[in-house]
């Protein structure tokens, strides 16, 4: 509920910023190795962690693995985000290294099936 | 203006009494500071004579008169000894200090160190942090000692967090109240007129007895009143010559006897319109924070959810429900509370907190997250006994009853009068209620499950592969987990913590070094109930006591520090990283003075350095298990134990 929430703002993010262009979907297709310097240089891991299984500031940070957006709706969410999401401006982290950071999320391993693991089952 | 040499005294003269002899020393030593001052109006150097000191002279300054007694046949301190152990005290954690060094003589060879026995520390903030997680966990306070002035500023952090976790200690310092009695030097700096108007705030109640008579009462009604809920450290400063001076008079001394308060029930028609809300209500939920005092308190709260079949959601401050409950909601605390019709918070320091949201942007703002029309009733201490000047009080949160009274105690009779309100067309559906929180829980469960998956093998080791792992290696055991991390909620989401000894509680205060020793204190109530203690421990807690291991050692306690070494203060690293991205920069330096790094801080070496098992660093995953498994096998047989886990983030 809480990320579809987020993919609204999103969107409407997208609309007011004009990134749904299509030079920047040309750039949506990011690098992932590049992504995840750029995901560790600008703090993502401090709240969603490492492997982006999510955390905590104040409130809980959701799990990135699950994020569902695109590129330029996830770069618009980042200008201005909800709750205690710090914001990210285009000089920070750019579309492109937007799109660097999405491509290093989806690279990463995400859920498994919990039942597979006798730790988890005690 | 120079002085003549004719003007220096005649020290040479042998009826030259002490004071004296050591002003013309001192006058001497004035004129040998002055040279060329006394050049310049003396041009001729003067010889000044020296002579040493007399027999006389000698004696008067290194014997005492001979009236003055060199021994003595009982002293304050055996008497405070004796009050301490008509309130059975068990131990007396200190850091030793001249200014009580009267009782701690007592202790050592009158009691020969039983009831009290010392535990001892390198600081007295350890001390005090000590008995904060003894007290939770033994169900009853121990006492302190430190010195007055100092000892009580090292102390004061942690009886802070005692006193906003409403935790009983028994605190003493030392003091030496008449100045003619203090030796030139430490004794003055260490001693004050009112050495507890430093930490008055952070106490319930305070003396400083002029008799021995004075302090028995003082000393058991302290205890009193630190163990009437809401509980809360208590102080007495305790003059040295009351406690080295012999007792004048011990037939004319008593102690009064002690007694235990009974801790207040809410008023029955109270209770009563409370339970006929909670049984009319669609959707009930009970929010507990620092409810549970006894093994009592939990069983208590059992009885009376399944009573109503409602949500549960405790917010940790103690141990109050079981995680796998059905009824346990507390993962999804949110959800539960924004469907509730009635609102029951029993104990709770924050319950504002748990019905508003708070965003921590540029312009600050909350609102409600509880429905139209909620009804909120209240049930507890918080009310009963509270200071001013330090906000522990939480934001206000307007209720529709509010009932004065001990939750654990009242909880009996509230569950009667709920069962009694119950209809039995409501019984039904809330049996249905009970069934679709179960399944709820279950989802919980299985996302936590479906979470801790996510960078499972990844380094640094993430920190559910921390807690999967410990588990595993305790489950069996009569395991008792004794402090966390901030943050740290693993053991809630995924293990069967199913007694009040299974968890301790937080800080209180926030206040960081509060984690080691207070789980140090609490493994050391364990270790007489022969439990299995285990604390996760965050590293920058860790750097506010690390010579808390030495006690460990030291006292042979058992218990295993599980280090969550994210080698940071992460929260501060956070905060930092969101200030500059409101202004619009990036995080590449919110590591500058929050983070433990350049060098990395090598635990398990210091660890070792005090006596304790230490192994560690430890960076991959698969190593954790094995290495839980050796320190284990330490702590097992009765010796502390340090795994350093390098860990991510949360």
């Amino acid at each position: 509920m809480k990320v579809l929430k987020y993919a609204l703002l999103a969107a409407v993010g997208c609309l007011t910023f004009g990134l749904g262009s299509p030079s920047f979907a040309q750039q949506s297709a990011g690098d992932a190795a590049r992504g995840k310097d750029k995901y560790m240089a600008v703090g993502c891991f401090t709240c969603h962690g490492r492997s982006g299984q999510g955390g905590a500031l104040n409130y809980p940070a959701p799990a990135l693995v699950d994020l569902p957006m695109p590129a330029d709706a996830l770069a618009a969410f980042l200008r201005n985000p909800v709750g205690d999401m710090p914001p990210y401006a285009a000089a920070v982290l750019s579309n492109a290294d937007v799109a660097d950071v999405l491509s290093f999320i989806k690279s990463l391993p995400g859920r498994k099936d919990p039942k597979t693991f006798p730790l988890l089952n005690q | 203006m120079p002085r003549k040499p004719e003007d220096s005294p005649a020290l040479d003269q042998p009826a030259a009494n002490r004071r004296n002899f050591l002003k013309g020393a001192a006058l001497s030593g004035a004129a040998a500071l002055t040279p060329a001052e006394s050049q310049a109006a003396t041009p001729v150097p003067q010889q000044i004579k020296i002579t040493p000191p007399g027999p006389r002279q000698l004696a008067a300054d290194t014997h005492p008169p001979e009236a003055d007694p060199v021994n003595q046949s009982s002293s304050g301190g055996e008497f405070m000894v004796d009050v301490l152990k008509s309130m059975d005290i068990d131990y007396m954690v200190m850091m030793c200090a001249s200014s009580f060094r009267g009782i701690h003589e007592a202790i050592v060879n009158y009691a020969d160190n039983r009831k009290p026995e010392i535990i001892t520390t390198a600081h007295e903030e350890i001390a005090n942090a000590m008995a904060h997680g003894y007290a939770k966990m033994a169900e009853k306070p121990i006492a302190t000692i430190f010195h007055g002035t100092v000892g009580v500023q090292h102390a004061s952090m942690a009886l802070y967090n005692a006193w906003c976790d409403r935790v009983p200690i028994l605190a003493f310092c030392g003091n030496i109240i008449e100045a003619d009695k203090r030796l030139p030097g430490a004794e003055w700096v260490h001693s004050a007129v009112d050495p507890l108007a430093m930490v008055r705030d952070m106490l319930k109640y305070d003396d400083q007895p002029a008799s021995l008579q004075h302090f028995a009462e003082s000393a058991v009604r302290a205890v009193k009143i630190a163990t009437t809920p809401p509980m809360g450290p208590v102080m007495l400063s305790l003059d040295a010559e009351l406690q080295e001076n012999p007792i004048e008079n011990r037939a004319g001394l008593r102690i009064p006897k002690y007694t235990p308060v009974i801790p207040p029930v809410g008023d029955p028609g109270a209770l009563a319109e409370a339970a006929r809300l909670l049984a009319n209500a669609e959707n009930p939920v009970i929010i507990v924070d620092r409810m549970t005092r006894t093994p009592a308190g939990l069983e208590r709260l059992v009885a009376f959810a399944e009573a109503l079949q409602c949500a549960v959601v405790d917010t940790g401050g103690r141990m109050n429900f079981p995680t796998r409950h059905p009824l346990n909601q507390s993962q999804r605390g949110r959800a539960v509370i924004a469907q509730a019709d009635v609102i029951l918070g029993i104990e709770m320091n924050d319950l504002w907190g748990q019905l508003h949201a708070h965003s921590d942007r540029v312009h600050r703002s909350d609102r409600g997250v509880t429905r139209a029309g909620a009804k909120v009733i209240t049930l507890g201490n918080r009310e009963m006994y509270s200071k001013s000047n330090f906000q522990d009080s939480a934001r206000f949160q307007e209720a529709d009853l509010t009932i004065a009274g001990d939750g654990e105690s009242s909880l009996p009779l509230l569950t009667e009068l709920v069962k009694k309100a119950v209809t039995s067309d409501r019984k039904s559906a809330h049996e249905e209620r009970g069934k679709k929180l179960g399944a709820a829980r279950l989802a919980a469960v299985n996302l936590a499950m479906s979470d801790a998956t996510l960078g499972w093998d990844a380094s640094p080791v993430s920190t559910a592969r921390v807690a999967a792992e410990l588990y595993a290696q305790i489950k069996d055991d009569d395991w008792s987990l004794v402090g966390s991390a901030i943050r740290f909620n693993w053991p809630q989401r995924l293990w069967n913590m199913d007694k009040k000894h299974r968890w301790n509680g937080g800080s209180g205060g926030a206040g960081i070094g509060y984690n080691a020793p207070a789980a140090l204190g609490a493994a050391l109530a364990n270790k007489a109930k022969g439990r299995l203690s285990v604390a996760i421990q965050g590293d920058g807690d860790f750097m506010f006591v690390p010579s808390t291991l030495w006690t460990a050692a030291h006292h042979r306690i058992p218990l295993l520090y599980v280090m969550h070494n994210n080698r940071a203060y992460h929260q501060e690293y956070m905060y930092l990283q969101a200030m500059a991205g409101r202004r619009g920069r990036g995080a590449t330096k919110a590591h500058i003075g929050t983070t433990l790094t350049d060098p990395n801080v090598d635990y398990a070496t210091v660890a070792r350095g005090m006596g304790i098992y230490g192994e560690g660093p430890i960076t991959d995953p698969k190593e954790l298990g094995p290495a839980l498994k050796r320190a284990l096998a330490v702590v097992r047989r009765g010796e502390p134990a340090l795994v350093d886990v390098v860990t991510d983030q949360r």
